[in-house]
C-alpha cells in the first residue's frame, strides 16, 4: 500500500505543479506582451535594426561544387562568387575578374583578377585558388552531379572528371593576378556558364584543413558569410564589409527555416516577404485589403510542360502528339485552378529572356481538331492507341490539380484514357534518363539566361538533355549556328525559328509560364526578386 | 486517430484475464442481449451500418463519378447542385464522400478478413494447439507487433514498399495478359492492406491461443479425444463454433483503428493513391490554416464524417468491451 | 522474475534484427532504389557507376546488410542521401531533442489534466456533469489530430494572432523578466499548439481509464469497509480511492508514449516543427533510404524497451500479478 500512496502522492504534486505552471503561463503571457529573447548567442544579431527576416528550406548543401537545387543556391550566390556573375537584370558581369580578353577565334578567355578580392577569412583571392577550385569540381573524387553539365567545354575537363588527368589542361595560370581558360569550340553563352555555382571560388585552405565540415562555415569571396546555420531552425547571414562589387546595405539577414504558413508569418511581422498561394491570391487582389498595396509580381524563368516521348509509342507520331497538344484547355487552367497566378505558355522561351517572343506558338484549343488530328494518325482512333501512363512528381494524396484536370479534358475530348503515376524525384529522373517515360509533367528552370539553356540543350538531337528524343535536322542546323552567332540581333532570329519549328512538333507541350508573386512589407524601400537565383540581398535598401 | 492501437479497443489481455469466467459455451444471443442494453452502443452501431451501406452503394446514391470534373464550378460552397460543395477541380464533394467510405469499407474489411481472421486465427489455433517451441516464438511475434509503434512503422514500410508494388503492377499489366491492373488502382490498395495485416494479427491470434487452451482440457474435448476423433476435426467441429462470437466481438473493435490506420496512411501520402478517393486525400487537401480560411468546406466536410466514424467506432469498441468484460 | 526479464531481453535483439533486414531489403531491392536518390541529377553512366561503388550498393545485398548492421551497433547509419555531407545521426538527434522536449510536455499535460478530470467525474458519478465528462472524452479521443490543427491554426494564429503559425524557436522555455528582478521560465509560445494537439487523445483515454478505476474501487469491499469505520468521504476518496485508481496508469504510459509519438507525425508537419516527425515525413517523399532505415530501427528498439519496462513496473507495483511468458504479454 505504501508504494501506491508515494505514487499518488507523486502524481498529485505533479498535477498541482503543472497547473501552476499554466495559470502563470497564461497570466505572463498576456501581460508581458515583449519577452525577451532566450537566446543571447544571437541576441545582438537577431536585434540588429539593419536586418530584414525571410523565409526559406534548409540547403541540401552549401558546397557550390555540389548543389544542384535551388534551395541551396539560394544561399550559395550569396555566400560565394565567381569570375562572373549575373545581375539581378540579367545581365552578366565581372565578379572576381577586373577585365575580360577573349582571343580572335574565341577559344581563349583571359581574366584579370581584382586587386580588392578577399575571402571572408581576410585572405587575398589569387589565380592560383580559381585554377584549384575548377580542379576540385571536375576531380573525380568529390563527384559533382553538376559539374560536367555546366564546365565541360573547358579543354581537359572531362579528362579530369573521368580521372584520367590530374589538372584541367585548358587552364592556364598566367601570374598571381591572371588566368586563361581555353574551350574547346567558339561558345557565345560560355561565359553565362561560368555564372553557375559550379564555377565559384573556394578557400583551398579552409577545405583541404577540414574537408567533411568545412561547409557548415564555408568561406566564400560573396557579398554575405554565413554566421549561423541550425538545421530545420536558422540561417543568419552576415554582410561582408569588404566585398568588392558594393557592400550590402542591409546588416543581417535572418532565414527562418520553420513554421507554418508564410502569409501567416509575414501579416504577424515576422517575415518581411512572403510568397503568395492560390488561398490568398484573391484576398490579395482585393484593393481593400492592406495587403494590397505590398503585392508585386515578377518574371520567373521557368517554362512548365509535358513531355512527350517521341519514341514511345503512341508519341512517336506527331499527329498524336499535336492531337494531345490541342485538346487541353491549358487558359482555363490557369485561369481557373491556378486563378491566374500562372500565364499560359506562349512558346518554350519564358517571357524576360533573351530572344523572347511574346506572339503565340502553341496549339489553340479545338476539340474537333484534336479528334481530326488523331484520326489523321497511323493509330487511326483512341482505342488502337497503347496504355498510356502519365508521370508526375509527387508523392501526396492528391495528385498535382492540374496533371488531373489534363487527364480528364483529354478522356472528354479524345475518348483516351490516361493513367496517373506519381514518384518522388529521384526516380523520376533515373526513369527520364532509362528513356523510361511516356509522357510526364516537369518544367524546366534556367540555369544562365541564355536561350541556348533551353532550346539547344533540350531539343537538338545529340543533347544528353533531351529527354524526349526529339529529332529534326532543320532545328539541330539552326541551334547550331546560333551557338556561335556573334551578333545578339541574328543570334535571337535563329533560336525564334527553331523555337517555332519545335513547338508546332508538340515534343513538349508547353503549358505555362510561373510568374512570382509575393508581398514585400514597408519597412523595405528596394527589393528586386530575379528571375532567376542571381545575388539579390546586396540591392535591398531598408528604411531607417 | 493517433492514439489507436489495433487490439486496444477491445483489450485482449482483459479477454486473456477473463476467460474463465467468461461462458466459453454462451450464446450468441446472450450477447447480443447484452449489447442491446448499451444503447450508446446500439447508436453508433446504426450509424456505422448507415455509412457503410451508403459506402456500398455510392455508384448509385453519388450523383456525380467521384472523378468528374467541373473546372468553371471549382471550390464552391454547398449549393443545390452540389450539397456539400466541390473541391480545387470542381468535383463533388458528396459523391467523393461516398467513395472514401467506399475505400475505407474496402480497407477495413480486406484488413480483418485477411489479418485478423485467416492469419489471426491460423496462427493462433496453431500456437494454442500445438504449444510448446512453437508457440512461444508465434506469441513472441506477436508480443513484438504489440508493441511496436504501427503507425510509424506502417509509414516506413509503405513508403520503401509502395513505389515496387507500383512498379510491380505496371510491370504485369505491360507483361502478362492482365490488363488494367494498373487503372483499377489495386495496387495502392495492395500495399496498404498488406502493412495493415502485418499488424492487425495479433489480438485475434491471442484471443482464439486463449480459448484453445482452455477448451483443451474442457469434458466435451476431453471425451471426443478419448474416442479417438482427430485433432483437426475437433478444431473445426467444436473449438471454432464455440469462440466465432468472441471473435466477431473482437474484430469488430478493431474496425475504428484500421479505418484510422488507412485514412492517416493515405493523408501521409503512403496510402491509397489518386485517383482514388478517400478521406486522408480530402482532409490534406483541406488543411493548412490558410486553406482552411480561404475554403472551409474543404476540411469541414470530410472532418464531419470522419469524426463521426471514429466517434462511432470507439463508442461500438467501448460497449462490446463492456459487454465482454462482465462478469 | 530476473529469468522472465533475461528472456524478455533476448528476443530484443532478434526482433531487431527481424525488423531492420526486412526494412533493408524492402529498401534496397527493385525500383526506386538508393542510387538514384544517392545520384541526384547526375547522367553519365560512367559517373553513376562511381556513385554506386561508393555507397557500396554494387556488392550482394547480404554483404551490404552486414556493413550496414556492423556501423549500425556503432551507432553510425550511415551518410544521408539527400543532405550531402551529413550523418543519419548528425541529422537526427537533434531533431529527436525537440520531438522528445514536446513528447514529455505532453506526456505531463496528458496525466497531469486527465487524472483529475477522471477523478471529478467519478466522484460526480450521480451528476449530469459526468455523462459530460465522458461524452467530451469521447469526442476528444475520436477527433484525429489532422483535423483539429487546422481550424486551431485559423483561430489562433491567423484570426486572432496570439500565437506563432507553427514553427520552433529556441528551446522548451522563454526567460520572463518580471519587474526586471525575478526570472521567470515561461513556456516558449511555440509549445502550445503542438502540445495541446498532442495530448488531446491520450488525454481522453487516461481520464477514461481512472473514472472507469475509480468508480469501480468505489464499489469494493474496503472501501465499503472504510466508510462503514466512520471515515470522512474525502479520506476515503484520498486515502483509498485514489491510490488505487491510479495503479493501472502506469500500464497505459506505454500507450501514451505511442499515441504522441505518432501525433508528432501529423503535429509536426502540420505545424512546420522541425521534429523528428517531420524530418521522417520528408524523408519518405523523398526516399532518403538511409534515415528511413534508422528511424525504423530506432523506434522499434525505442518501444520495445519502453513496453519492457512499464511491464516490469507493473509487477513491481502489483504483486498479484505474475510473470510467466506464455499467457501474458
Amino acid at each position: 500500500m505504501s508504494s501506491k500512496k508515494l505514487l499518488a502522492i507523486l502524481l498529485t504534486i505533479l498535477t498541482l505543479l503543472i497547473g501552476i505552471i499554466f495559470i502563470l503561463t497564461i497570466l505572463l503571457r498576456f501581460n508581458n506582451e515583449q519577452p525577451t529573447s532566450s537566446n543571447p548567442t544571437n541576441d545582438s544579431l537577431l536585434s540588429n535594426k539593419s536586418k530584414i527576416s525571410l523565409g526559406g528550406a534548409d540547403p541540401v548543401t552549401m558546397d557550390p561544387h555540389l548543389a544542384g537545387d535551388a534551395s541551396s543556391a539560394q544561399y550559395i550566390v550569396e555566400i560565394f562568387g565567381g569570375l562572373v556573375t549575373i545581375t539581378p537584370e540579367m545581365e552578366i558581369v565581372l565578379d572576381l575578374a577586373q577585365s575580360l580578353e577573349v582571343s580572335e577565334d574565341g577559344l581563349i578567355y583571359t581574366f584579370i583578377l581584382r586587386d580588392d578580392i578577399y575571402f571572408h577569412s581576410g585572405r587575398k583571392v589569387t589565380a592560383n585558388d580559381v585554377k584549384w577550385s575548377f580542379e576540385r569540381a571536375a576531380s573525380p573524387q568529390l563527384n559533382s552531379n553538376t559539374s560536367l553539365t555546366y564546365l565541360r567545354d573547358i579543354v581537359g575537363f572531362i579528362e579530369r572528371r573521368y580521372g584520367q588527368a590530374d589538372e584541367i589542361l585548358g587552364i592556364k595560370v598566367i601570374n598571381d593576378k591572371s588566368i586563361s581558360i581555353q574551350i574547346d569550340k567558339p561558345k557565345a553563352y560560355f561565359l553565362a556558364k561560368l555564372s553557375y555555382p559550379t564555377a565559384f571560388v573556394l578557400d583551398k585552405n579552409q577545405i583541404e584543413l577540414n574537408p567533411r565540415n568545412w561547409t557548415r562555415k564555408p568561406n566564400g569571396t560573396g557579398p554575405y558569410k554565413l554566421s549561423e546555420w541550425k538545421l530545420g531552425e536558422r540561417i543568419i547571414l552576415e554582410v561582408n564589409n569588404r566585398y568588392h562589387l558594393g557592400v550590402g546595405s542591409v546588416q543581417v539577414i535572418d532565414y527562418q527555416l520553420s513554421g507554418g504558413s508564410i502569409l501567416t508569418r509575414f501579416e504577424n511581422g515576422e517575415v518581411d516577404i512572403a510568397g503568395i498561394g492560390k488561398d490568398d491570391i484573391d484576398r490579395v487582389r482585393d484593393p481593400s485589403e492592406p495587403l494590397n498595396k505590398l503585392y508585386r509580381q515578377s518574371n520567373n524563368f521557368m517554362t512548365s510542360y509535358i513531355g512527350l516521348n517521341n519514341t514511345k509509342a503512341p508519341f512517336d507520331d506527331v499527329f498524336v502528339r499535336q492531337a494531345f497538344a490541342s485538346s487541353i484547355d491549358i487558359s482555363k487552367i490557369t485561369n481557373i485552378t491556378f486563378k491566374k497566378m500562372m500565364e499560359q505558355a506562349t512558346g518554350v522561351l519564358p517571357p524576360g529572356m533573351y530572344g523572347y517572343d511574346p506572339s503565340k506558338k502553341t496549339f489553340e484549343y479545338d476539340p474537333e481538331l484534336a479528334r481530326e488530328l488523331l484520326a489523321k494518325s497511323k493509330y487511326g482512333s483512341a482505342n488502337n492507341l497503347p496504355p498510356i501512363v502519365f508521370s508526375d512528381i509527387g508523392a501526396g494524396a492528391e495528385g498535382s490539380t492540374d496533371t488531373q484536370a489534363y487527364i480528364e479534358q483529354w478522356k472528354q475530348n479524345l475518348g483516351v484514357s490516361v493513367t496517373l503515376r506519381q514518384t518522388d524525384f529521384a526516380t523520376f529522373l533515373s526513369d527520364l534518363d532509362n528513356n523510361a517515360l511516356q509522357m510526364y509533367g516537369i518544367g524546366w528552370i534556367m540555369d544562365y539566361p541564355d536561350p541556348e539553356n533551353i532550346l539547344d540543350i533540350k531539343f537538338h538531337s545529340q543533347s544528353t538533355e533531351n529527354n524526349e528524343n526529339y529529332s529534326n535536322a532543320i532545328v539541330d542546323e539552326l541551334l547550331e549556328n546560333a551557338r556561335s552567332e556573334t551578333d545578339p540581333d541574328k543570334r535571337a532570329k535563329l533560336y525564334q525559328d527553331a523555337e517555332k519549328i519545335i513547338v508546332r512538333e508538340a515534343s513538349w507541350i508547353p503549358t505555362y509560364y510561373s510568374p512570382l508573386h509575393y508581398v514585400v512589407s514597408e519597412k523595405i524601400t528596394k527589393w528586386i526578386e530575379p528571375a532567376m537565383i542571381v545575388p539579390k540581398l546586396r540591392f535591398v535598401e531598408i528604411a531607417e | 486517430m493517433t492514439n489507436h492501437r489495433f487490439d486496444q479497443n477491445i483489450d485482449s489481455d482483459s479477454i486473456d484475464e477473463n476467460f474463465d469466467s467468461l461462458e466459453v459455451s454462451s450464446r450468441w444471443t446472450d450477447f447480443v442481449s447484452r449489447f442491446l442494453k448499451k444503447k450508446l452502443g446500439v447508436i453508433s452501431l446504426i450509424v456505422i451500418i448507415t455509412m457503410y451501406t451508403a459506402g456500398i452503394f455510392a455508384p448509385i446514391l453519388a450523383p456525380y463519378s467521384y472523378t468528374e470534373q467541373n473546372l468553371e464550378r471549382s471550390l464552391e460552397g454547398p449549393s443545390k447542385e452540389h450539397i456539400l460543395g466541390t473541391d480545387r477541380l470542381g468535383r463533388d464533394m458528396y459523391s467523393r464522400v461516398l467513395y472514401s467510405i467506399r475505400t475505407t469499407l474496402i480497407v477495413t474489411f480486406a484488413v480483418i478478413i485477411s489479418g485478423s481472421l485467416i492469419i489471426g486465427t491460423c496462427l493462433g489455433l496453431i500456437s494454442g494447439y500445438k504449444g510448446g517451441i512453437t508457440d512461444t516464438i508465434i506469441m513472441r511475434i506477436g508480443d513484438v507487433f504489440a508493441s511496436l509503434p504501427g503507425l510509424p512503422l506502417l509509414i516506413l514500410i509503405n513508403a520503401a514498399l509502395s513505389p515496387k508494388i507500383n512498379e510491380l503492377s505496371r510491370w504485369i499489366d505491360s507483361n502478362t495478359f492482365i490488363n488494367g491492373f494498373q487503372d483499377s488502382g489495386a495496387a495502392s490498395y495492395i500495399t496498404i492492406f498488406f502493412a495493415l495485416s502485418l499488424f492487425s494479427w495479433v489480438g485475434s491470434a491471442r484471443l482464439i491461443r486463449s480459448q484453445v487452451l482452455a477448451i483443451r482440457e474442457r469434458d466435451f474435448i476431453t471425451a471426443a479425444r478419448s474416442i479417438g476423433i482427430r485433432p483437426r476435426r475437433i478444431i473445426f467441429k467444436h473449438l471454432l463454433p464455440n469462440i466465432s462470437n468472441l471473435l466477431i466481438l473482437l474484430i469488430s473493435g478493431s474496425l475504428g483503428a484500421i479505418a484510422g490506420s488507412e485514412i492517416v496512411l493515405t493523408w501521409f501520402g503512403v496510402g491509397v493513391q489518386p485517383p482514388a478517393a478517400s478521406f486522408g486525400q480530402m482532409l490534406y487537401a483541406g488543411s493548412g490554416a490558410r486553406t482552411f480560411q480561404a475554403h472551409p468546406h474543404l476540411l469541414l466536410v470530410p472532418a464531419f464524417f470522419v469524426t463521426m466514424l471514429m466517434f462511432a467506432f470507439n463508442i461500438l469498441g467501448d460497449a462490446l468491451n463492456d459487454v465482454l468484460r462482465r462478469d | 522474475m530476473l529469468v522472465y526479464t533475461i528472456k524478455r531481453l533476448f528476443w530484443i535483439p532478434i526482433i531487431v534484427l527481424a525488423v531492420t533486414f526486412f526494412t533493408f531489403i524492402i529498401g534496397r531491392l527493385g525500383p526506386g532504389d538508393p542510387i538514384s536518390v544517392a545520384s541526384g541529377q547526375i547522367r553519365d553512366p560512367v559517373l553513376l557507376e562511381q556513385v554506386r561503388i561508393e555507397k557500396g550498393l554494387d556488392r550482394p545485398i547480404i554483404v551490404q546488410y552486414y556493413k550496414w548492421l556492423k556501423n549500425a551497433l556503432k551507432g553510425d547509419f550511415g551518410e544521408s542521401y539527400i543532405f550531402k555531407g551529413y550523418t543519419v545521426s548528425e541529422l537526427i538527434f537533434p531533431k529527436m531533442l525537440i520531438s522528445a522536449q514536446l513528447g514529455f510536455l505532453a506526456l505531463l499535460v496528458v496525466f497531469g489534466l486527465g487524472v483529475p478530470l477522471g477523478l471529478l467525474a467519478a466522484t460526480l458519478h450521480n451528476t449530469w456533469i459526468d455523462p459530460f465528462i465522458v461524452s467530451l472524452l469521447l469526442f476528444f479521443r475520436a477527433i484525429p489530430v489532422i483535423v483539429i490543427i487546422p481550424p486551431l491554426l485559423w483561430v489562433f494564429a491567423v484570426h486572432w494572432s496570439i500565437l506563432p503559425v507553427g514553427g520552433w524557436e529556441g528551446g522548451i522555455f522563454d526567460i520572463y523578466w518580471l519587474f526586471d528582478v525575478i526570472a521567470i521560465p515561461i513556456f516558449n509560445s511555440h509549445v502550445y499548439l503542438p502540445v495541446f494537439a498532442l495530448s488531446i487523445g491520450g488525454f481522453g483515454g487516461v481520464a477514461r481509464l481512472v473514472r472507469i478505476t475509480a468508480l469501480e474501487v468505489k464499489n469494493e469491499a474496503f472501501i465499503t469497509t472504510a466508510r462503514s469505520k466512520g471515515l470522512s468521504e474525502s479520506r476515503v476518496m484520498y486515502g483509498h480511492i485514489l491510490p488505487n485508481s491510479l495503479l493501472p496508469l502506469v500500464t497505459v504510459i506505454g500507450f501514451a508514449l505511442v499515441g504522441i509519438l505518432e501525433g508528432a507525425f501529423f503535429v509536426e508537419v502540420l505545424l512546420g516543427i522541425p521534429g523528428i516527425g517531420r524530418f521522417t515525413f520528408e524523408a519518405v517523399k523523398s526516399r532518403d533510404y538511409d534515415v528511413i532505415l534508422a528511424m525504423t530501427v530506432i523506434l522499434s528498439v525505442m518501444f520495445i524497451i519502453i513496453n519492457l519496462i512499464v511491464e516490469l513496473l507493473y509487477t513491481k507495483i502489483d504483486p498479484r500479478i505474475e510473470l510467466s511468458d506464455g499467457n501474458k504479454s
